[in-house]
């Protein structure tokens, strides 16, 4: 990435663009977008816009990332002089900052009990309480923060952030039905989202992968949602990456289990997940392929429009279609 | 196809400037007499005109389709569209409407380093990874 954008950040920022981005904090502390006149010519003469804080916010995170303190300090100040300390948004800046700045576990628990503090006076600052989940993870209290997050959900039911990080959660504990059930409920409030259909997919064949065999209801929903996922992007790479591996999976599964007994179409009836037949899997695969191809060819030749992919993804889709695909994202 | 634009929808304003004005000086002179049909049909032509070159310039349309205009998303990634804030900075076209989930950076080694979930931004974990990698550059 030649280009570095503070204003809207890529959804990866590697170390790299990390470092570019925080290179930019000289020129933007230089032009403060406030005025430092009186009163009623501040109005006048303020050069600020809504753009102005994003940027800032993004810079203030990204210069905490590379260990600039001093910068973020002085963006925390200007943002604290323009919103008011007692913002619920500055808050929790200032709360990231202390979590940076703090050299040992002591000091972290010490930040913790700080936002114990500010809960306990206004115990409906959201965003602290996604902090302490935060500050509990990076204590390696995997479980402490699995439960303060499902306190959160229990008060604020629709927020989708804490259902798909409650999700995360549990999958890195291996509690995978909990991990499902929370990505469904970030279904239930966004059904359009592709990353999040993507995303249970992705769970379910995890949940069954270590198994051998592996079960075929949970590589049907599998299927089933990576499907969805594709229905929704027609071109999202790790839609057909999972439809891809999913259905050379279950082609070998349903041809055994086939070849093993046919009694499986008796009690499909009673089961709740149908499973698909071995001809529609292979079309499905014929289709996950030839797009893939479709995928990598342009991507990896650089023609105009097809640049909004990820390297890393793109390398992995092309060992996936050269046979040796091993690797689950 | 954005001169063409700008060309027709000058002319046809300067058209329909000039029938206005035609109209107005023939009422004022001649204000029984019916209008000339010259002016209606160069009135007429303007609106042609600048009709033509409105539709010519106006922005690309955006898929009708959900599936498609995700499609374009993933495929096209974020683009300068050429306009800077005040800071210097490029407003990029639309991108992942999603992607404050966190959800697309899947399991394993990469798994949660994304962007996404801001409230749960790990500030520790990310300084850490820099660390490393500046400490791996320092080697090399």
């Amino acid at each position: 990435m030649s280009q570095v954008n503070l204003l809207s950040p890529p959804s990866h920022i590697s170390p790299d663009t990390a470092r570019k981005l925080s290179l930019k904090a000289p020129l933007i502390l230089s032009h403060p977008p406030t005025s430092s006149l009186p009163w009623p010519l501040s109005l006048l003469f303020s050069r600020e816009t809504p753009e102005s804080w994003t940027i800032h916010e993004n810079l203030f995170y990204s210069s905490l990332r590379t260990g600039d303190e001093t910068s973020a300090r002085q963006i925390l100040e200007r943002m604290e002089a323009r919103f008011g300390d007692q913002n619920e948004r500055i808050i929790t800046l200032r709360g990231i900052y202390n979590e940076s700045i703090a050299q040992s576990n002591a000091d972290l628990e010490r930040v913790f009990d700080g936002y114990e503090k500010i809960l306990r006076e206004d115990p409906t600052n959201m965003s602290v309480r996604k902090r302490r989940v935060a500050v509990l993870k990076a204590l390696g209290r995997t479980q402490d923060a699995i439960t303060a997050v499902t306190v959160l959900l229990q008060n604020s039911p629709t927020d989708v952030e804490a259902w798909a990080e409650a999700s995360e959660l549990y999958a890195s504990q291996g509690a995978w039905g909990q991990a499902i059930y929370c990505a469904e409920e970030v279904l239930l409030v966004m059904p359009n989202a592709w990353s999040a259909h993507a995303h249970i997919a992705t769970l379910h064949y995890l949940s069954t992968a270590s198994n051998s065999p592996p079960s075929l209801p949970a590589l049907a929903l599998s299927l089933k949602h990576f499907c969805r996922s594709i229905e929704l992007n027609d071109s999202y790479l790790r839609g057909y990456y999972g439809l891809k591996l999913i259905t050379s999976k279950l082609i070998s599964v349903l041809s055994d289990s086939a070849s093993a007994s046919n009694k499986r179409g008796n009690n499909q009836d009673d089961d709740e997940v149908p499973i698909p037949k071995i001809a529609t899997v292979k079309k499905l695969e014929e289709i996950a392929t030839s797009k893939l191809g479709e995928i990598v060819r342009n991507a990896s030749s650089g023609k105009t429009g097809w640049t909004g992919y990820d390297q890393a993804e793109l390398i992995a889709a092309r060992e996936l279609l050269d046979g040796g695909g091993k690797i689950e994202r | 196809m954005a001169l063409l634009g700008t060309v027709l929808n000058t002319v046809g304003a300067l058209f329909l400037t000039h029938a206005i004005y035609s109209t107005h000086e023939h009422t004022t002179a001649f204000s029984t007499s019916p209008l000339p049909t010259d002016i209606t049909l160069e009135l007429l032509l303007s609106i042609v005109l600048l009709s033509t070159g409105i539709v010519t310039s106006s922005q690309p349309l955006r898929p009708i389709q959900a599936a498609t205009w995700a499609g374009q998303i993933a495929r096209e990634g974020q683009k300068p569209e050429g306009t800077y804030t005040r800071e210097g900075e490029a407003v990029l076209s639309e991108g992942d409407p999603y992607a404050f989930l966190g959800l697309d950076g899947g399991f394993g080694e990469k798994g949660g380093k994304g962007e996404g979930r801001r409230g749960f931004w790990d500030v520790k974990g990310k300084r850490r990874e820099y660390e490393e990698w500046v400490r791996g550059r320092g080697k090399e």
